[in-house]
């Protein structure tokens, strides 16, 4: 089943210094499954998460021939029908995590406002509920952090209260940009099998950016592989390793082994023809 | 004689009377042109050893010396040319409301350096960014290119110490490579020295010599790089690290 479907998108931006194409033409359709977007910095997947969500600011501008979310077109939504989706239905794990934060309010102020306000809980019960979902993603002293300010968690804290926040209101689509690049692979592997078990228990969607490809391969079941704003490769994630793109390949020679050599890593030959 | 020593370093937050003890009675010490790793746990304390270095967390105990000297409070400008800190967090280290430009020719104008202009240029283009992103905001830019920026100023002073904290877990695996060789190159053209937080332990073996194992405001266990790939590590928590790291070992 579709949740959602993309088709055409374009995130341009009118700058000084001219006109950058952010995204140039991605289509995709997502089920109730992991979609991993992988490709090189500045290759256009945050951009085209925050499309999704028509969270791209001014000068940016979203096209698309179509964008549907579980039957509703995001292209023609309102704001407040947009308002309604995200957070509620579809939620982002920012890459940025504690930019994302409001930086003068309380980590447990900001996980217990929706709690309180949407879901109208009590405080007694909002309290608890934000409780079970710091401890669900490992964190150690949950009392401390709720008290806590954003500033005085450390980098995979603050990342792991942004995705204890993007799952309290159940979404049925979740994008996390680069949801675990700041946590070791123990806790990274906890905070892994959670998103893993609400895809396969709740059927949630979900589109996971991120720059480990090995992360990707084992983790995902399908792969988009982006380069310049354009998908250049769909793929299983089981293949990813075996990708038949240059770039893909590429992407794959240049990392470091636990026990290689000491050598400088090979870089990547771009060639312009890719990115037509 | 090391160059970075730490000594039974303890720190410790108080926050609304809550103490948090992020690091506690930690040792450490890094040779003149080597590169020092640390890694473990999300939250137990490595990107506060490096903030202690440039005295920016509150230390409760022990001592931390560079090349045989105690650092002085504030740390000020001697200090600044011999060390500089790559921030885990790229976007909040860089303001927002300066131009690339501005981020990276202001410590040169701090500390009265001439040649700003080709001395930007070069830096943008070490990291491997086109050298009109000097005119652009970092809201303008993508996460690993703000990572880019951060590293580039760091470098702007040429100093003899880098303390990197998650230097390329912003970066793909292109950029990561290219961040990784310039870092390497730098260290051998210039003699730098390297303390580097990392959770992927690729990234480490290659470039550290030395690595520490911390868990919850402690070390748990230092290993030598060959100790390491051999899997000799002899405490629970830094094996289990390295199971976890199975996807990152080289094909035999
Ligand atoms: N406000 C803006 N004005 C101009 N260009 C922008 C703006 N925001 C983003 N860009 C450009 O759009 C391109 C795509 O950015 P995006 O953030 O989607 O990259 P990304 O694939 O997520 O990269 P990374 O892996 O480094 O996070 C980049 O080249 C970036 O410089
Ligand atoms: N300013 C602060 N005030 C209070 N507590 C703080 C402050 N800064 C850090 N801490 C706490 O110190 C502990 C260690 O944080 P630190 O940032 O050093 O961890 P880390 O090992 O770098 O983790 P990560 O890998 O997630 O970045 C954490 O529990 C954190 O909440
Ligand atoms: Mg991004
Ligand atoms: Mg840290």
């Amino acid at each position: 089943m579709t949740l959602l479907s993309v088709e055409n998108l374009r995130v341009t931006f009118d700058t000084e210094a001219g006109l950058v194409e952010a995204v140039r033409g991605v289509s995709f359709s997502l089920g109730r499954e992991r979609l991993g977007i992988v490709g090189e910095s500045g290759s256009g997947k945050t951009m085209t998460g925050r499309a999704v969500l028509r969270l791209i600011r001014p000068p940016g501008k979203i096209t698309a021939d179509r964008m549907v979310f579980d039957g509703q077109d995001l292209m023609q939504a309102s704001d407040r029908e947009m308002r309604a989706l995200r957070g509620r239905r579809i939620a982002m794990v920012m890459q940025d995590p504690k930019y994302s934060l409001n930086p003068v309010l309380k980590v447990g102020a900001q996980l217990m406002e929706g709690l309180r306000q949407r879901d109208r809980l009590g405080r007694a019960e909002a309290h608890a509920k934000a409780v079970a979902a710091l401890e669900a993603v490992q964190i150690r002293d949950p009392d401390r952090v709720m008290d806590a300010y954003p500033h005085e968690l450390s980098g995979g804290m603050g990342q792991r209260v942004m995705i204890a926040m993007m799952l309290i209101p159940n979404p049925d689509l979740l994008i996390a940009d680069e949801p675990t690049s700041a946590l070791d692979v123990t806790v990274q592997a906890e905070v892994l099998s959670i998103l893993d078990g609400l895809v396969r228990d709740r059927g949630m969607g979900l589109i996971f950016i991120s720059h480990d490809l090995r992360l990707v391969a084992r983790f995902c079941d399908r792969v988009l592989v982006m380069y310049k704003g354009k998908v250049v490769e769909e793929l299983a994630a089981r293949d990813l390793t075996r990708a038949k793109h240059p770039y893909t390949q590429g992407l794959l020679n240049c990392l470091p082994r636990i026990g290689g050599p000491r050598q400088p890593l090979p870089g990547l030959d771009r060639n312009a023809e890719w990115a037509t | 004689m090391a160059l970075i020593e730490i000594e039974n370093l303890s720190v410790t937050f108080t926050a609304k009377g809550r103490k948090v003890r992020a690091v506690q009675g930690v040792s450490l010490s890094v040779n003149e042109r080597e590169s020092f790793g640390l890694v473990g746990e999300s939250g137990s304390g490595k990107s506060t050893i490096l903030r202690a270095i440039c005295g920016m967390a509150p230390i409760t105990g022990g001592t931390i010396r560079i090349g045989g000297q105690p650092l002085p409070t504030p740390r000020g400008r001697a200090f600044s040319r011999q060390v500089q800190m790559v921030f885990q967090d790229p976007y909040a280290s860089l303001h927002p409301r300066h131009t690339i430009d501005r981020t990276l020719s202001e410590p040169l104008a701090i500390h009265g350096l001439a040649d700003t202009d080709a001395r930007v240029v070069q830096a943008l283009k070490d990291v491997g960014l086109p050298a009109a992103f000097r005119f652009r905001f970092p809201h303008q830019l993508s996460g690993g290119q703000r990572q880019r920026v951060a590293i580039a100023r760091a470098l702007m002073l040429e100093p003899s110490i880098l303390l990197l904290d998650e230097p390329t877990s912003a970066l793909d695996a292109s950029v990561q490579a290219e961040t990784l060789n310039l870092l390497n190159r730098l260290r051998t053209e210039r003699g730098l020295t390297f303390l580097m937080v990392s959770h992927d332990l690729a990234v480490i073996d290659h470039m550290c010599d030395r690595v520490l194992v911390m868990q919850h405001g402690r070390a748990v266990e230092e290993l030598a790089r060959e100790t390491l790939a051999a899997a000799g590590m002899t405490t629970d928590y830094a094996r289990s690290l390295f199971a976890a790291s199975a996807d990152r070992m080289l094909e035999t």
